[in-house]
């Protein structure tokens, strides 16, 4: 029985994590996207939110050097654990025309998800 | 003697940028405006697309760019947090890496030109420009502190112990920077002021007169203002036509003409008879010319979109002072991993963290589950167009896209089955009839 209760132990620290990236996930697909934004100039490009559309095509829009979509979860999930622990690294990201080149920390555009998330909060928008 | 050794034998072209174009399959267009930073070996370019982008170091690579606001961008000014850009109708900040800091618009924002800081250090600037009011911007805020109506419009400004102003008519008014009154104004060309700049006890200009059959013509001089006795000086000769004009940053005495052809003389203001001379090699005419706050590179911008930097190859810097330029950090090489499905994601950790984890979710947001699909409509249903893939159709619901229908209440008034119940529960059920509602708020 102390068996099982290590087992059991062992399979809960592989899957504790995972509800932590699902509420994290959560967060991003309600903010992103949505037409209540558009024509609103905090998420244009000279917005504050335009980041997070960045953000969403750095972590989930990676291409390989012929322009194939890259399907790595292990980036996928190193940004996300970076985005939800608010690190200091600094990432480049680049809009899809390459026009616009920014250098933000994690930590930046953690503040502007929970910026984003905190408006769709307001009880009384517009 | 400073000026002597000045650009002397070693100076020449130490590097070219095109300046890259609006677009993927865009062809170039010239550069609106250009600034070296002060504090960062950064050379920031504005075109014609309110687009500014930043280069790094003498090989000029790129490293930033952002939007700053529609049409060309007219000029920038550098500050501790980030870079002012100025466009015809906005003010934008951002953080020198790219996000903004912040926009500013107003409707008598018409046809911005020129800013500059004031009396307040880097904490605020004046905006003007070919339109009947000035502004003043509270930098650190980014909000407009003050109104101004002016007489006059303006094309460029420069700070010194006052903020020169260049007008439109070849004139420049002399500024008072915490009033903004004008203290005097100096007729320095006949038609117009192509260039212009300031530095402690002076103002240089260049610009144009109306000669015969009616066609401008660069005047073949600089014209100098002594700001401490408030009077003009006598002009700097420059046969070719003198286009465009820097005082050195640093050699207060010290100026540099240039000609549309790129042509450059180094000038002293104190014998402007000795001077020292060196050709750009450029095509075609220059637009723009700066100088870098080292006073060891100059830029000159021609006509064909190139950018042309020159300086000393040993000693070129752009800043008196540099701090560092912040870059991406380089991203750690993972090892490959097996995403079969028995791979736990926590194979990834976390870095280290001290704050509130961003996936953490507000304890007050509670809903319930499990409540019954919503209806759908048979006489929509049968409205639509049936493909291989499903049915198509308009939204006929009377409802918003993706708007919540409360089912649980529909189903529970409809509902013709009931499983038979106790006396005892009907009488809670009529008591705690309204529990649902409390627990959801």
């Amino acid at each position: 029985s102390l068996h099982a209760s290590d087992t059991l132990y062992s399979e809960l620290s592989r899957e504790v994590e995972n509800g932590r990236l699902a509420r994290l996930l959560m967060k991003l697909g309600t903010i992103n996207e949505r037409p209540e934004h558009d024509g609103d100039p905090n998420w244009s490009e000279i917005g504050e939110r335009y980041v997070l559309k960045l953000f969403r095509d750095y972590v989930f829009h990676q291409v390989n050097a012929e322009g194939r979509p890259v399907m790595d979860m292990g980036h996928m999930i190193s940004c996300l654990n970076k985005l939800d622990a608010g690190s200091q690294e600094k990432i480049m990201l680049t809009s899809r025309d390459e026009q616009n080149v920014f250098v933000v920390t994690y930590n930046e555009v953690k503040k502007q998800v929970n910026a984003a998330w905190a408006d769709l909060q307001k009880p009384s928008r517009r | 003697r400073a000026q002597i050794d000045y650009m002397d034998g070693d100076w020449e072209e130490v590097g070219r940028l095109l300046l890259p174009p609006p677009g993927q399959n865009a062809i170039p267009t010239p550069v609106s405006s250009m600034t070296f930073d002060s504090t960062q070996e950064l050379l920031w370019v504005g075109n014609e697309f309110g687009r500014v982008s930043g280069f790094y170091g003498t090989e000029l690579t790129r490293y930033t760019s952002f939007k700053a606001g529609e049409g060309p961008v007219r000029q920038i000014l550098f500050h501790e947090k980030g870079v002012i850009s100025l466009c015809s109708r906005s003010v934008h900040m951002a953080m020198r890496r790219g996000p903004p800091l912040w926009h500013i618009n107003h409707d008598e924002m018409k046809d911005l030109r020129c800013m500059s800081y004031t009396s307040k250090g880097t904490s605020e600037i004046l905006v003007a420009g070919l339109q009947d009011y000035m502004f003043t911007v509270d930098v650190d805020k980014g909000a407009i502190t003050k109104q101004i109506p002016t007489n006059d419009h303006y094309t460029i400004m420069k700070r010194s112990r006052y903020i020169c102003a260049a007008t439109k008519t070849g004139s420049v008014n002399i500024l008072d920077s915490i009033t903004f009154n004008l203290v005097k104004t100096w007729n320095a060309h006949a038609s117009l002021i192509n260039d212009m700049d300031a530095q402690h006890d002076f103002i240089v200009t260049c610009g144009y007169s109306l000669r015969q059959q009616q066609s401008y013509m660069l005047d073949p001089l600089v014209n100098v203002f002594d700001l401490k006795n408030m009077s003009s000086m006598s002009p700097i000769p420059f046969p070719a036509g003198a286009a465009y004009v820097r005082m050195h940053p640093r050699m207060s005495t010290t100026s540099i003409v240039v000609s549309q052809l790129g042509q450059m003389h180094i000038v002293d203001l104190m014998n402007v008879n000795t001077s020292n001379v060196r050709q750009a090699n450029v095509l075609t005419y220059l637009s723009m010319v700066e100088i870098a706050p080292s006073g060891e590179a100059i830029v000159l911008a021609d006509a064909e979109c190139n950018i042309h930097l020159w300086g000393s190859p040993s000693r070129i810097r752009f800043a008196e002072l540099s701090n560092p330029v912040e870059f991406a950090d380089p991203e750690e090489t993972q090892s490959q991993m097996d995403w079969n499905v028995d791979t736990p994601l926590n194979g990834i950790g976390m870095p280290y963290y001290r704050e509130q984890l961003l996936s953490a979710w507000p304890s007050h947001m509670v809903f319930e589950v499990g409540a019954p699909p919503p209806k759908v409509d048979p006489q929509m249903m049968s409205s639509l167009k049936v493909t291989e893939w499903g049915g198509y159709g308009r939204n006929t619901r009377g409802l918003k896209r993706n708007q919540v229908e409360n089912t649980r209440t529909a189903e529970k008034t409809s509902a013709s089955l009931q499983a038979p119940k106790f006396l005892s529960e009907k009488a809670r059920e009529s008591a705690n009839d309204t529990s649902s509602e409390r627990r959801i708020s």
